[in-house]
């Protein structure tokens, strides 16, 4: 085997693997957004031990969260076809199951991973903010809303926010396994470019830079945030 | 164990942290017997002297005698710290007990591990220790379940055991709850009627007054005075002494001596 | 393609999936390991005083937890053989690069929590048992390491059940554990039913973690005697 790296080749493939940088970025941000709200909720479900509800969430959690993602991206891969087939057929939708674009596979399975991360990140989070917080905010004339929203949201997004910041990360490198739908992120597209001369080596090393730039640009940005965050707190104390 | 009078003689130490220098040229002489105690205000210092002597911080400048051995504070070998370590024991103001060991094994640790006592005698001495604290039924507890009170005296016994030619006390009663505080004084006021050596840094006046043959007042890193309790208390010589004493003693005090 | 639901498949299995759960222990156990050993020297470099080693310690775990693990698989899959031209590599079992490149990526997360861990730990234990006279070794292995492994247990256990489920991803690289397994079993069966299949080791997976998660409470509750314990919902 050859030592010597093909360098133009390198290059090159760095921009074929940044393409798909738009698509692992969309499926991160469309799953954060429905992940951070629900996971908060049923976080206070769980703290709040509403019935059913807390008992499903801590079945639901146990199971992501005892699960490879890659399963789980299976089983959703080959279960909502098998279950929007009926549907399809009842009313006669048009488009065939398979020809769904995967890339709603993703969100799919990724809010649902993210969610189950998220209700663990803020049950802890939201138990290490004291409840006199809570307290003194309604004995000041605050209802619930504006409690939550003024005083005990701020606070608890700051205890929480190195873990969101480490679920974001995984979850930009989770986007890896979207090959299995074949979905055309960094690192699918990389590897279609390097089956044709066989230069896989070149390619992940291009893969890899590629999610090490994303990573630590998330990571710098996370950490900024954080850094207001607590200039805040600072300030008001 | 230091035969003769002197046990510690400190000359001209200096330390600073970053850009602040907090100890400024001190000297100081502690004999066979003597309880000193040194008042002065929060960041006069105190406290890094004597973290300094005992080699938790690192004088920048300054020789020290500890009986027979002499040593360079800022180049002291590794193997001059621990002969040192070995003739001075430490109370420190959170305790700081150890977490994961039993009272019992808290206060014979430094004997079995450090001085290799085998395990039967230092257990004698141990129990002995604790006895004089008055823990003598709380062996095998953790410190998480003592109060405060109980886990300084557990502290002092710690050192105590040891057996060492000084004691120094960093502030021992600062972080217990009022209540606490007088049942760990007489405690150390149980030792040096004994006869052990100590320099205690409190703000405790009646210890100071009751039990010290020496006053040291620190300021800026400095000392400014040093005398016995009765003269420091009743005829401060200095302006920043009687500054100090006016601020943190009661009136009366003074004139009850 | 699938088109019918059969559970039968799912119990069908099992006992063909559990055949093979050695493979992924053993994976597991030898990555945790070496990733432990390779963690520990990272940790000490990191607390140390020479710049340039917590430098590299940190430039490592930061590259590593930046790298997802099907790159890393590969990387060594294909690095290693180029690296280490000249020699012939071809009869090198896969397990060997799963286990590197695990070993790697478990001592980037290792080397944090037990760096995390040791600064948890108050400076005063180590200055009362210096004090007491004991030589810096002995405060460490005696007063400080014993208090710290408490502290990164559930840290551990966390990491090590992430490890698992990553080393599921080894399949793509050719290796025949419980997923490697399963993947036999669908292409065997023309990619039918392979919703049964992935069911059953998802089933495995998860029994597994519930006994890991268990196994680690525990743990805690017995090293937790002497310090007070914060019950958390």
């Amino acid at each position: 085997m050859s030592v010597g790296l093909d360098v133009p080749f390198l290059v090159k493939t760095f921009f074929v693997a940044l393409s798909g940088v738009p698509i692992a970025l969309l499926i991160t941000i469309v799953s954060l957004l429905i992940a951070l709200p629900l996971g908060f909720l049923l976080a206070l479900s769980r703290i709040n031990r509403i019935p059913v509800i807390s008992q499903l969430a801590r079945v639901y959690v146990s199971f992501v969260r005892g699960t490879p993602v890659i399963v789980q991206i299976f089983i959703i891969f080959t279960s909502v076809p098998l279950l929007l087939a009926p549907i399809f057929e009842k009313y006669h939708v048009k488009t065939s199951i398979y020809d769904i674009n995967p890339i709603w596979y993703a969100f799919i399975v990724f809010s649902l991973n993210t969610t189950a991360i998220l209700i663990e990140v803020f049950r802890s989070a939201i138990s290490t903010v004291s409840k006199g917080q809570l307290e003194a905010a309604y004995s000041v004339g605050l209802n619930n809303v504006q409690a939550f929203r003024r005083i005990l949201i701020p606070q608890i997004l700051v205890v929480a926010l190195p873990n969101i910041c480490t679920a974001t990360v995984n979850l930009i490198k989770a986007t890896s396994l979207g090959y299995a739908l074949s979905l055309r992120e960094i690192t699918l597209k990389a590897q279609v470019a390097a089956n044709v001369g066989y230069n896989f080596i070149e390619a992940y090393i291009d893969i890899f830079l590629v999610y090490l730039i994303l990573c630590s640009l998330v990571e710098t940005l996370f950490k900024l945030y954080e850094k207001r965050l607590r200039k805040y707190k600072a300030a008001a104390a | 164990m230091i035969g003769g009078k002197v046990m510690l003689e400190i000359k001209n130490i200096h330390k600073s942290f970053g850009k602040n220098e907090i100890l400024k040229g001190v000297d100081l002489q502690i004999d066979r017997g003597d309880v000193v105690v040194i008042l002065g205000p929060s960041g006069s210092g105190k406290t890094t002297l004597l973290r300094c002597i005992n080699f938790l911080e690192r004088a920048d400048q300054g020789q020290a005698i500890f009986g027979d051995i002499h040593v360079n504070l800022k180049s002291a070998t590794k193997k001059q710290i621990h002969q040192i370590r070995q003739r001075i024991a430490f109370v420190f103001q959170n305790y700081n007990l150890f977490t994961n060991k039993t009272v019992l094994e808290n206060v014979t640790e430094g004997l079995i591990i450090g001085r290799k006592v085998p395990k039967a005698d230092a257990n004698e001495l141990g129990q002995q220790a604790l006895a004089k604290v008055g823990l003598a039924d709380k062996l095998n507890s953790y410190p998480s379940e003592l109060s405060g009170g109980q886990q300084q005296r557990v502290g002092i016994a710690r050192a105590i055991a040891l057996n060492p030619d000084i004691i120094l006390f960093d502030e021992p009663t600062s972080a217990l709850d009022p209540e606490l505080v007088g049942e760990v004084l007489t405690v150390m006021k149980n030792i040096a009627k004994e006869g052990t050596t100590m320099l205690v840094v409190t703000h405790e006046m009646s210890f100071a007054k009751d039990v010290a043959n020496r006053v040291i007042f620190m300021d800026g890193g400095v000392i400014v005075e040093e005398n016995s309790p009765k003269e420091i208390f009743s005829r401060p010589k200095e302006e920043r002494t009687q500054h100090f004493l006016r601020r943190v003693i009661p009136e009366d005090f003074i004139y009850n001596i | 393609m699938q088109t019918y639901f059969d559970s039968a498949y799912i119990w069908g299995a099992l006992p063909q999936l559990l055949s093979f759960l050695h493979v992924t222990f053993m994976v597991a156990g030898l990555s945790v390991l070496f990733g432990t050993i390779l963690g520990f020297i990272l940790a000490v470099m990191k607390l140390g005083t020479s710049k340039a080693s917590i430098k590299i310690a940190n430039g490592y775990t930061t590259i590593l937890r930046c790298t997802p693990s099907i790159v890393l698989l590969f990387l060594v899959y294909y690095g290693l053989p180029a690296i280490a031209s000249g020699t012939d590599l071809n009869h090198l079992d896969t397990s060997i690069y799963v286990v590197i490149t695990f070993s790697l990526q478990f001592g980037a997360i290792m080397s944090e929590v037990m760096r995390t861990a040791y600064e948890a730990i108050d400076r005063g234990q180590y200055e009362a048992a210096v004090s007491v006279g004991l030589s810096p070794a002995q405060a460490f292995r005696r007063i400080v390491l014993p208090q710290a492994s408490v502290v990164a247990l559930p840290n551990f256990g966390n990491s090590l059940l992430e490890l698992m489920k990553e080393g599921s991803l080894a399949y793509t690289i050719g290796l025949v554990d419980i997923m490697g397994k399963a993947s036999l079993i669908i292409s065997n069966n023309y990619n039918s039913h392979s919703l049964e299949i992935y069911l059953a080791l998802s089933l495995i997976y998860w029994v597994l973690s519930i006994l890991i998660e268990q196994f680690f409470s525990k743990l805690e509750k017995i090293f937790s005697k002497g310090k007070l314990v914060i019950k958390t919902t």
